[in-house]
């Protein structure tokens, strides 16, 4: 094993362990070796980098490959997760997703889905139907809840109806609200922990729910967002159209 | 194509947490270092995994950026191979080798002068041409691919002990013509 103090017969030792570690034949062990001895030792460094300059012309051997479509918007959720809500939102529903980028040719089913499945919990009464907004909020595959929301205006109440809910034990599901055109979330408050029942909407936010506004739940600490934001990860996300 | 200097330019905008700088800097070098990883790690999902990693480590590490060796292109491939091997390594470990005994002759330069020598990037294929093709061959896959001593060794149909032998003694000649 080098020492950090070398002497001159270290050196073309020296010269072949960064020449090594720049081609990249060393071990795991002794490739961190060789790191951590760049971190303290700058004569060293300087003959790692001087290798890596005289081998970057191999460089030229990679042609540009296309990476997959959407790594990008992965690097950025992974890199701005409290930010990224619009983002988070987009990837919490894949096939809610793609609704919404074919929505042009696809909302006539989808307003046939959603009427079908209302009618079919009999939630759609003898009602106004303008007065009436359904949302599905469906999550990924093997996501954790998939909630149906619908909203009498007449009440002021936004029945919620697990689909399919697992537990989410010592956390809450929160309720947002995202206007049309996306952030800032507003909360509607915290679901029981059952995943299901009704809530409540303030009297104030009650014009906000009209069609074209998007529905969401994230997964909060117990109790909710402690900053008023959603802060976990979108499990349910959809848009409301009136009936 | 992005020079160096808009890369290293959007390089010293990622050190400042310019999150437009990210995307303009993966629309620019993301073809190149997908190519690396997948030409390291030889699977597409596996590349793209590590791709993500090397972003978030380019990211991170922006700050540290200094300007010079291989330059802003090559500074990004360096963390792109580094990761790369770092993944092939630990899932097939191969021998260590820093204990062992060193039986390459001290090539007795002046220590002074190597760290001032300038430009000799372009010199590497000229020296390249000094070795027997078949080491010259080697080298550069080991760097290329990411192989290691063993796997060059097969490929090549020599024992492990002569390919190390082999790229040793071929690292110490580039390393002589390059100081000529």
């Amino acid at each position: 094993m080098t020492t950090p103090e070398q002497s001159e017969g270290d050196r073309s030792r020296d010269e072949l362990l960064a020449g090594e570690y720049v081609l990249g034949v060393l071990s795991q062990a002794d490739r961190l070796k060789v790191e951590a001895r760049l971190a303290r030792d700058k004569s060293f460094a300087r003959i790692v980098a001087r290798w890596q300059e005289n081998l970057a012309e191999f460089n030229d051997e990679y042609d540009d490959v296309m990476p997959p479509a959407n790594t990008y918007s992965k690097i950025e959720a992974r890199l701005f997760p409290q930010n990224s809500f619009a983002r988070e939102l987009a990837a919490a529903g894949s096939w809610w997703n793609s609704l919404l980028f074919w929505r042009g040719l696809a909302f006539a089913s989808l307003a046939l889905l959603i009427t079908y499945v209302s009618l079919q919990s009999g939630w759609i009464g003898g009602g106004a139907p303008s007065r009436s907004l359904v949302a599905q909020m469906a999550g990924d595959e093997g996501a954790a809840i998939s909630l149906l929301a619908q909203y009498d205006a007449g009440s002021g109440r936004l029945q919620l109806t697990p689909v399919a809910a697992k537990t989410a034990d010592q956390r809450s599901l929160q309720l947002w609200l995202v206007p049309d055109g996306g952030n800032p979330a507003i909360s509607l408050g915290v679901l029981p922990q059952s995943g299901g029942g009704a809530v409540e909407i303030p009297s104030d936010l009650r014009p906000r729910l009209k069609d074209g506004v998007t529905f969401a739940v994230s997964v909060e600490p117990f109790g909710g967002s402690p900053t008023g934001q959603p802060t976990g990860p979108v499990i349910a996300s959809g848009l409301a159209r009136n009936l | 194509m992005a020079t160096d200097d808009d890369i290293a330019a959007l390089i010293g905008r990622l050190a400042l947490r310019d999150r437009a700088a990210l995307s303009a800097l993966y629309a620019a070098t993301s073809p190149k270092l997908f190519s690396v990883c997948l030409r390291i790690l030889k699977d597409r999902g596996d590349a793209e995994d590590a791709l993500q990693e090397v972003f978030v480590k380019i990211w991170q590490r922006a700050d540290r950026f200094a300007g010079a060796g291989a330059g802003p292109l090559g500074w990004l491939v360096a963390i792109a191979r580094n990761h790369s091997i770092d993944i092939l390594r630990s899932r097939k470990p191969v021998a260590d080798s820093i204990e062992e005994s060193w039986d390459i002759p001290d090539s007795a330069r002046d220590p002074e002068t190597e760290t001032v020598l300038k430009g000799e990037g372009k010199r590497i294929d000229r020296c390249m041409e000094e070795l027997e093709s078949d080491r010259a061959g080697a080298v550069r896959s080991a760097y290329v691919e990411g192989l290691s001593y063993q796997e060059l060794a097969e490929r090549h149909g020599v024992p492990l002990n002569t390919m190390r032998t082999w790229l040793r003694r071929s690292l110490l000649k580039l390393r002589e013509c390059l100081d000529r």
